[in-house]
C-alpha cells in the first residue's frame, strides 16, 4: 500500500505537484499519465526517497518516508528505470548484483529459477555470459525487470519499461508484473499497458486526478 | 657538506632564467609576467622557510616543531580540498583529520622505529620527513577524492540503482571508490618501479649533495617511498570514508553543496 498526502514537489524551482493526495491500495495496477516533465517519473522517485519531497508525507506499508524507514522502505519496493543501469560488466553479475549486498546475501536463488525466469522473459540463456555494454535496451529492460522479480518485492515501480520492448517481450513483462500479489505504480505511454492497468492517474494543474476508464 | 653557495654564485643561477624568458618572448608566449612572479614568490617563500627552519632547528622543541608541521597540514588539506573542486567548509575537518592521520602515523613510525634519532623529537628529521610525505600525497589525495565524488556525480542513477538493489551507502559507494584508489595509486606504484633509473629522487641526492654516503642515502629513500606510499593508501580510503557523513544526507542522496560551482 502507497499513501501520499498532501504532497508538494518541486523540480528546478518549477512546481510540479501541489498539496496533492492518492492512496495505492495492494494489488492495485496504476500507471501514471500525462505530458512529459509534468513530474510522473519524479512522483516515482519520491516513493524511493531519491528526490526530496517539499511537502507532505508518502507512507509505504504504513511506513512514513523518513531517515529511518528509508531503508527498510527500499527493501519493501522494486524500482525499474526508463534506461535501467545494471551496474556490472556481465550480463550475469549484472542480474545477481543485489545478491552481492549483505541484504540479499543469504538468498541467492538457484539456477533453475534463474533459467526459467529468463525463458519466461523471452530472454535466451546465452545472454548471461554477455557483457552488460553489448545488450539492447530491450534487453536490459527485460534483464532489470527479471533482476527486481528475483528479489521476491511485492510493491514495484516502473518506470516506461516496455519502450524498448517488441510486442511479444512486452505481453511477457506485463504477465509478470500484472500477478495479482504485486502493487504496480507505474510510468507509461505505451496504449497497451495503459488498457491493462486498472486505476489511471493523470496529472492536471499539479494535482494527481484519477480519471475513467 | 656541500659546497655553499656565494651570492655570485645564486645570480648565476637567476641567470640561467634568462633562457626560457627569452624563448617566451620570442614566441610571445605571454607567460614572462607569470614566471617572474613564480620567481619572485618561490625566492621569499624558500628564504622565509630556510629562516623558519634554521630556529626550528636550533630551538628543536617538539611544541615548535608539531606546530609548524600543524600549519603544513592545514595549508595541504585546503589545497587538496580546493583542487579537487569541493567546498572547505564542509569537509575541511574530515580530511584534515584523515591528511593528519595517515601522515603522522607513516612519519611516527620511520622516526620512532627505524631512525630512532636522539632525542627522538629531532626537528632535523621531524619537520623535513611529514613535509616530503605529505607533499607527495598532496596529488594522490586530490585525484582519489576528485575521481569519487565525480564518478557518483556522473553516475548518480547507477548508485541509486545499489541503494534500490538493497546496497547499504558503504555497499553502493565501493565501485567508486575502487576506481579512486587505483587512480591515486598506479602513479604512486609506476614511480615506485622506475625510482633510480629514470628519476634520481630528490632526498637521496639532497643526501649525497650534503656529503652523505650513496648507500645510506638509499636507504633513506627506500624508508621515505614506502612511508609515502602508505600513507597516500591511508588517506586516499580514509579522505573518503571520514567524507561520507557530509556529502550524502539521511537519505543517502548525494548531497551537491559539497562541490564547487563549476568553473
Amino acid at each position: 500500500m502507497i499513501t501520499f498526502e498532501g504532497i508538494t514537489l518541486l523540480a528546478h524551482q518549477k512546481t510540479l505537484l501541489k498539496n496533492t493526495n492518492l492512496q495505492i491500495e495492494p494489488g492495485d495496477k496504476v500507471v501514471l499519465h500525462g505530458p512529459s516533465g509534468c513530474g510522473k517519473s519524479s512522483l516515482l522517485k519520491c516513493v524511493i526517497g531519491a528526490i526530496p519531497l517539499a511537502d507532505g508525507t508518502i507512507q509505504v506499508d504504513g511506513l512514513t518516508l523518513s531517515a529511518e524507514t528509508i531503508t527498510e522502505i527500499r527493501g519493501r519496493i522494486a524500482y525499474i528505470g526508463q534506461e535501467p543501469k545494471l551496474g556490472a560488466q556481465r550480463v550475469e553479475d549484472a542480474l545477481l548484483l543485489p545478491f552481492s549486498f549483505k541484504a540479499h546475501r543469504h538468498n541467492q536463488p538457484s539456477k533453475g529459477r534463474v533459467q526459467e525466469l529468463l525463458q519466461r522473459l523471452r530472454l535466451s540463456r546465452d545472454i548471461l555470459e554477455k557483457p552488460s555494454a553489448q545488450i539492447s535496451g530491450g534487453e536490459k529492460q527485460r534483464i532489470a525487470v527479471a533482476r527486481a522479480l528475483l528479489l521476491d518485492k511485492s510493491i514495484f515501480l516502473a518506470d516506461e519499461i516496455t519502450s524498448a520492448l517488441d510486442p511479444d517481450s512486452r505481453s511477457a513483462v506485463i504477465e509478470e508484473l500484472f500477478r495479482p500479489d504485486i502493487t504496480l505504480l507505474s510510468v507509461s505511454h505505451d496504449p497497451i499497458w495503459i488498457e491493462k492497468a486498472d486505476r489511471k492517474i493523470e496529472i492536471q494543474n499539479q494535482k494527481l486526478l484519477e480519471t475513467q476508464p | 657538506m656541500s659546497v655553499d653557495l656565494s651570492i655570485a654564485s645564486m645570480l648565476a643561477m637567476y641567470g640561467l632564467m634568462v633562457v626560457p624568458l627569452a624563448i617566451f618572448f620570442y614566441l610571445q608566449l605571454g607567460l614572462i609576467r607569470d614566471t617572474l612572479e613564480a620567481m619572485l614568490r618561490m625566492t621569499v617563500q624558500l628564504i622565509l622557510v630556510g629562516l623558519y627552519l634554521k630556529y626550528i632547528f636550533q630551538w628543536n622543541n617538539p611544541l615548535v616543531s608539531l606546530a609548524w608541521v600543524a600549519v603544513m597540514m592545514i595549508v595541504a588539506n585546503t589545497s587538496t580540498l580546493k583542487k579537487a573542486g569541493l567546498r572547505c567548509r564542509l569537509l575541511f575537518w574530515r580530511t584534515l583529520a584523515s591528511i593528519a592521520g595517515s601522515t603522522l602515523l607513516t612519519s611516527g613510525w620511520f622516526i620512532v622505529v627505524s631512525i630512532r634519532p636522539d632525542p627522538i623529537y629531532e626537528a632535523r628529521y621531524l619537520v623535513p620527513i611529514t613535509g616530503m610525505i605529505l607533499g607527495n600525497c598532496l596529488r594522490s589525495n586530490v585525484l582519489s577524492l576528485e575521481r569519487f565524488y565525480s564518478g557518483i556525480r556522473k553516475n548518480e542513477e547507477e548508485f541509486t540503482t545499489y541503494l534500490m538493489l538493497g546496497a547499504t551507502l558503504r555497499e553502493a559507494v565501493r565501485p567508486y571508490l575502487r576506481d579512486a584508489l587505483k587512480a591515486a595509486l598506479n602513479p604512486s606504484i609506476a614511480t615506485m618501479a622506475t625510482m633510480g633509473i629514470v628519476s634520481l629522487p630528490g632526498m637521496m641526492t639532497g643526501q649525497i649533495l650534503g656529503g652523505a654516503l650513496p648507500v645510506e642515502a638509499i636507504k633513506y629513500q627506500i624508508g621515505i617511498m614506502f612511508c609515502i606510499f602508505t600513507s597516500t593508501a591511508v588517506a586516499a580510503l580514509t579522505n573518503i570514508l571520514l567524507s561520507l557523513p557530509a556529502a550524502f544526507d539521511d537519505h543517502q542522496r548525494l548531497n551537491h553543496a559539497i562541490f564547487h560551482p563549476s568553473p
